[in-house]
This record gives C-alpha cells, sequence and structure tokens, in this order.
C-alpha cells in the first residue's frame, strides 16, 4: 500500500495537481476574489451614444462620464467602452436612482466671476488636448462668439480674481484672470494655464481641466438603454444561496454515487476531485482578476457537473476492466476519448457566446459571456488537471476493483 | 441481484423491438414542437424590453393597490405586479421605466432591492445574439461531433438526438411558462453540451469495444449514461429547489436549473431510445 501511495504522489499529473491547488489556494487568499455586481450589490447601467464614434471621441465621453461620478462621491466606479457605440457603467454598492440621475443628465458646467455667471457649458465650443511643457500645462479651448462677448465683459478690468469652474454645483478649480483676458476684448481663442511640481502633476491636472471643460457638452447624445442592479443585501443572499445550493448539489450526487456504488469509500476522491476543480477555477479567477457574478457561478457549476460525470466514466470504464493491469489502463484511454470528445462538444457549444460577449462587450446577450467562459475554464482545467489525476488514482488503488 | 436481473432482462427484451421505441422520442420532439408554435413562448424582459423591479415593501398593500398607486404616479398602464411574497414583491413594467421616477413613486411605499430595465434597442440586438449564438453553438457541436466519429449515420444519430434535446426542452419552457431570457439560453447552450455526453458516451461503447454484443455493451454505457444523467438531474434539482425557495429573486439559476432538468429527462429518452436505436439499426443495415 505504501509502495502505492508514495507511486501515486511521484506522478507528475499528481504533483502538478497539489502545486495547482496550492497556488489557487493562495492566489485566493492573497488576491481575493472579485465579486460580480449581482453579488456584492451595485448597478450596471448601459449607455448608447447616438452614434458609432471613433477612439479619441469615446475616450472623451468615458472621461466625463468617469469624472462626474467621482464628483458625486461614487466609489468604486468603472466606466468603460464596449464597442463602438455603448458605454457600460459599473457602480459597486449604490442605489440604482441616484446613478441613473447623473448619467442619464447632461454635465452642468458653470464658470463664475464673482457670483455671475459667465459661462455655461453651451458656450465651449470644442477643447484642444492639453500641452505639456516641463511643468507647465496649458489646455487650449474655443468658445462661441456669443460666449466670448458675455466673457470678456464680465472680466474687464478684473485681473487676478479667479474665475470658479463648476461641475455639477461643485467648485473644481479656480484660475485667476490673466492681464490680458481684463482688456474686455472677446476672444474666442482662449486658454487656461497653470504649472505644478513635477511633469506627471502637470499632465493629472490638465487632464482634469481638460475633461471639465469637456462635460457640459458632449460630443454625442448619451441615452441609457438599460439599467441592472442589485442591492448589497440581496446581494449578499444570491452568495449565500449559491453555496447552499452547490453544497446541497454535493450531498445528492454523493447519494446517488453512494447508492449505485455501493462503495463510500469512492466517494472521497470524486468529493476531493471536484473540491479541487472548484478551488483551481476560482484560483484562476483570482489571478486574472475575473469577476464571479450568478452567471460565472452558473458556469462553474456546469464545469463541475461534467466533472463528475466525467468521473462516473472513468469508475464505469475501469470497473469493466476485469482487473488487469494492461487492460484498466485500456480502459482509462478509451474513457478518455470520451472524456475529450464531450468537453470539445460543450467548449464549441460556448465557443459562440463567449465571441459574442468578448467582441460586443457586455451588452445584449454578452452578459452571458462570463458564464460561457467560465463553463470553458472549468472544462479544460477538469480534462487537463483534475480528471486525469482521478484516472491515476482509481488505477492506482483499484478502488472501484470489487471484481 | 434477482432484481437487478430482472431489470436486465426487460430491457433485453425492449432493446430486441427498438425500433417502434424511435418513434417515443420522436413523438415527443414533435408535441413539443406544436406546444411552442400553439402556445408561444414568454420572452423575458432581457429580450422583449422593458423594466423587472424587485421591491421590498415598507408597508402592508395588496397587489391592487400597488399596481393602481404606480399606474397613477408613473402614469402608464403596462405595469404588472407578478409575486407577492411577505414584503417581497416583483414588478414588471411594459417599457424601460425611468428607475428614478419608479424610486420616486414608490417612496414611502418601497425600497427597490434590484432593478433592470432593457430598452427596445438593446432587447432586438439580445435577440439577434441568441438566434447567433444558439446557431453557431450547434453547428459548431455538429461539426465536432463529425470530426470525432468521422461517420455519417452515427454522427447525425447524436446531432438528432441533441436537436431533439433542445426541441422539447424548449417545449417544456412553453408549457411551463419558463421564459426565454438570457438565462434559459444559457441553460440551452449549457444542454447542448451535456446532452451530446451520453450521446458520445453510447456511440463510443458500441462503435469501439469490441468485447460483448451490442446489446450487452449498450446496457454497459446505459448503466454509466443514465447514472450521469440522474446526478446531474439531481444536482440541477437541488439548485431548483434552493433558488425557489431561498432566493426567489435569482431567477437567473432557477431558469437554467429548470431547463436544464427538463432536457437531461429528454436526453435519457432520446439517447437511449432514439440514438440507440438508429445506431442498432445501422449496424443491423451494415452487416
Amino acid at each position: 500500500m505504501n509502495r502505492k501511495v508514495s507511486k501515486f504522489l511521484k506522478d507528475y499529473r499528481v504533483i502538478l495537481l497539489i502545486v495547482l491547488v496550492a497556488a489557487s489556494i493562495t492566489a485566493i487568499s492573497t488576491m481575493g476574489i472579485q465579486q460580480g455586481l449581482d453579488l456584492q450589490g451595485g448597478s450596471l447601467i448601459q449607455i448608447q451614444l447616438e452614434r458609432p464614434v471613433d477612439a479619441a471621441t469615446m475616450n472623451t465621453v468615458t472621461s466625463v462620464l468617469d469624472k462626474r461620478l467621482n464628483i458625486f462621491g461614487v466609489k468604486d466606479v468603472k466606466v468603460r467602452a464596449s464597442g463602438d457605440q455603448n458605454v457600460i457603467v459599473e457602480i459597486a454598492g449604490v442605489q440604482p436612482d441616484q446613478v441613473a440621475d447623473i448619467v442619464g443628465k447632461p454635465g452642468k458646467f458653470e464658470a463664475k466671476i464673482g457670483n455671475e455667471t459667465v459661462l455655461t457649458g453651451t458656450d465651449i465650443v470644442s477643447v484642444q488636448p492639453p500641452i505639456i511643457t516641463g511643468n507647465e500645462w496649458e489646455v487650449p479651448f474655443r468658445l462661441s462668439t456669443d460666449g466670448a462677448r458675455k466673457f470678456a465683459e464680465a472680466a474687464r478690468g478684473k485681473a487676478g480674481e479667479p474665475v470658479k469652474m463648476y461641475l455639477d454645483d461643485r467648485l473644481i478649480t479656480a484660475p485667476e484672470i490673466s492681464a490680458e483676458v481684463a482688456t474686455g476684448k472677446p476672444v474666442t481663442d482662449v486658454r487656461i494655464t497653470g504649472a505644478e511640481n513635477s511633469k506627471a502633476e502637470a499632465e493629472v491636472q490638465a487632464k482634469e481641466i481638460e475633461t471639465l471643460l469637456k462635460s457640459g457638452s458632449l460630443p454625442v447624445k448619451v441615452k441609457i438603454v438599460g439599467v441592472s442592479s442589485v442591492s448589497p443585501e440581496l446581494g449578499k443572499q444570491f452568495a449565500e444561496g449559491a453555496v447552499i445550493a452547490g453544497l446541497l448539489a454535493v450531498l445528492a450526487i454523493a447519494v446517488i454515487l453512494i447508492v449505485r456504488y455501493r462503495s463510500p469509500i469512492l466517494v472521497l476522491p470524486i468529493f476531493f476531485t471536484t473540491l479541487a476543480e472548484l478551488l483551481l477555477i476560482l484560483g484562476a479567477a483570482a489571478v486574472i482578476r475575473w469577476n464571479i457574478d450568478l452567471a460565472a457561478i452558473a458556469g462553474i457549476l456546469a464545469a463541475i457537473g461534467t466533472g463528475v460525470d466525467d468521473q462516473i466514466i472513468i469508475t464505469d470504464e475501469v470497473l469493466s476492466g476485469e482487473g488487469r493491469r494492461t487492460r484498466r489502463k485500456f480502459r482509462i484511454k478509451d474513457a478518455f476519448f470520451i472524456i475529450f470528445a464531450s468537453a470539445g462538444t460543450l467548449i464549441a457549444a460556448m465557443l459562440p457566446l463567449a465571441y459574442i460577449g468578448f467582441s460586443r462587450g457586455a451588452t445584449g446577450i454578452g452578459l452571458l459571456a462570463g458564464f460561457a467562459f467560465t463553463t470553458v475554464l472549468g472544462v479544460i482545467i477538469g480534462v487537463f488537471i483534475t480528471r486525469p489525476v482521478y484516472a491515476r488514482f482509481i488505477e492506482t488503488f483499484n478502488v472501484a476493483g470489487r471484481k | 441481484m434477482g432484481e437487478t436481473l430482472k431489470v436486465i432482462v426487460l430491457i433485453d427484451r425492449i432493446l430486441k423491438s427498438y425500433r417502434p421505441l424511435i418513434a417515443i422520442p420522436a413523438a415527443i420532439t414533435v408535441i413539443a414542437l406544436l406546444l411552442v408554435v400553439f402556445n408561444g413562448l414568454n420572452e423575458s424582459v432581457d429580450l422583449k424590453g422593458g423594466a423587472l423591479a424587485e421591491l421590498t415593501l415598507e408597508k402592508s398593500v395588496t397587489q391592487a393597490e400597488l399596481e393602481s398607486l404606480l399606474r397613477e404616479k408613473l402614469g402608464t398602464g403596462d405595469i404588472k405586479v407578478l409575486s407577492i411574497r411577505g414584503e417581497r414583491v416583483t414588478v414588471q413594467f411594459g417599457t424601460d421605466m425611468d428607475v428614478v421616477k419608479v424610486s420616486e413613486a414608490l417612496r414611502g411605499t418601497a425600497t427597490i432591492n434590484s432593478y433592470k430595465a432593457v430598452g427596445p434597442v438593446l432587447s432586438k440586438q439580445a435577440m439577434n445574439q441568441i438566434y447567433w449564438a444558439i446557431g453557431f453553438a450547434f453547428l459548431f457541436m455538429s461539426v465536432t461531433v463529425f470530426i470525432i466519429f468521422r461517420d455519417p449515420v452515427p454522427s447525425l444519430a447524436v446531432i438528432l438526438a441533441a436537436a431533439s434535446d433542445i426541441i422539447i426542452a424548449v417545449g417544456g419552457m412553453s408549457l411551463f411558462g419558463i421564459p426565454l431570457s438570457l438565462a434559459s439560453v444559457g441553460a440551452i447552450l449549457m444542454l447542448i453540451g451535456y446532452s451530446v455526453d451520453t450521446d458520445i458516451l453510447l456511440t463510443t461503447r458500441v462503435l469501439k469495444r469490441r468485447k460483448g454484443t451490442i446489446n450487452e455493451r449498450a446496457l454497459g454505457a446505459m448503466k454509466t449514461g443514465v447514472t450521469m444523467s440522474i446526478a446531474a438531474i439531481a444536482s440541477m434539482a437541488a439548485l431548483y429547489l434552493v433558488t425557489v425557495f431561498v432566493m426567489p429573486e435569482a431567477r437567473v439559476l432557477s431558469d437554467i436549473a429548470a431547463v436544464l432538468i427538463i432536457g437531461l429527462l429528454a436526453d435519457i429518452l432520446t439517447t437511449w431510445l432514439m440514438n440507440l436505436g438508429i445506431l442498432r439499426w445501422y449496424l443491423e443495415v451494415r452487416s
């Protein structure tokens, strides 16, 4: 028996599995598992632009939205483009109505001198990319002729006074009026300049001002086309429910296997293989920062389900192998033909869904891409790493070999 | 042991007259197809557009009161309270209601736990993507099966069985009112993968093994395959029961479980009556 144990432990597949399980546990405990919005609570808002835009415009749209949400004190905002016409905003732990309120309305930009509003978002025609020279920065922008006239009148003789710039009624910055602007002559091409302590800081500041100026008038109209949100309490219930369901599923499978094989010992390796698969999937998710949401949980269940199927196939092939070593080896080869063929068809069936998800982002059915990806990941881990070890175990210890 | 023997004898007898048995899953498939055509499928908010809100009531109201309150404050008639369980309520809106307005309308009456709104643009997009996803999934699966067996008749038998499973599962959705949603489409794709497992097992055992008669090989495969199916059905039943009774809001999971249970039950019939039947017929004709 001891010889068998040491032989089993020296098998490269067994060593690989042990190493990977240890690595997964380390990854899960140090990096943690990112939970999807439906488990931790939060909102996902899908925004559609009026028309498809180029990358630069898209960048403006996402940075403006990001900026505005940050100003409102919304933490943990993720704003990302999905294709050339859609933007997805993900926010953790916020009530949906608050977010929809912010995103649904255009940003309100105002510049005030004293208490008088001199510019609004509609007065800004265009904003040029910032120019950085050493520690100094400048953001050139163009005003409408109307806006330029209004501004010039208000600024006349007020050199050195601040122009207070507000976004959504919050003060963001207050550059001083230069002598040249204070002459009262209307200019449409103006700039805000400043100096920071380092080049990096200058870049950050300039970007901030650029975004601020653009926020009042997005280059395209945006519309909320979909909202999906889950409160943190409900999310917690989902997570707990999924764990309960998983445990019950394992229990149900265990009962069936015990009844079928009349060998409680056999349940142990199946249980450990299943556990190892779960750990490896979660470990991989932790490493690649993959979000675990309800769809991903369904994918994990699907992958582990095929794992149990495969273990039943292996066990039965070995059982009918009549005990002779060569015969048993042959059987396991047969079993793996079936296992790889099944895995191949499942992956083939999931690929279109995964493709839609990655190419289109999380709009429409793309939300299910997480499910497809997790299933494929789990099946690949299963057929290459965990299930061969199970086969090796059955082969070595002949647990199922009552005949 | 005597009982097992009896069962084996019974199955053996059934297997001998396999040809009429092919008709059973075939008939169920046709019935399912008719059900889908005439009874239709519900579409979830994901696909037809609209909004779905899960609420927690702050004070006790009846279904009618809540509906009329929302109708009055939101100025639209297309509002339906789907369920009230204690203080938890599910409301469906016909249009993609602005969540801000809904939460204002509910102020003092209920709070929103989860909210999902899908506009017409998105729902149309999703519907298109679903057809593509299912179509390509089935195509890729078929190609893979052909590559595996390199023999047209057994491959077609597997593909036919998988198609029947899907049709029966969709028929079951129509019968039990499970809506076509992103979740149930996920389940259908999962079913494509799952149902083919047992068919591949059967075909491999019957065609590639040399030991025993065809009947013996088929019986062995059946023992393995039915254990697989029952294990999968049991785990899905666990998932279904937990989601329905503990967290009714996790409809994603209960829909997936329900569709898979129907599909896996259908798979037992299609694999062991239809696929096996065609396979035996083929082997008989060939020899």
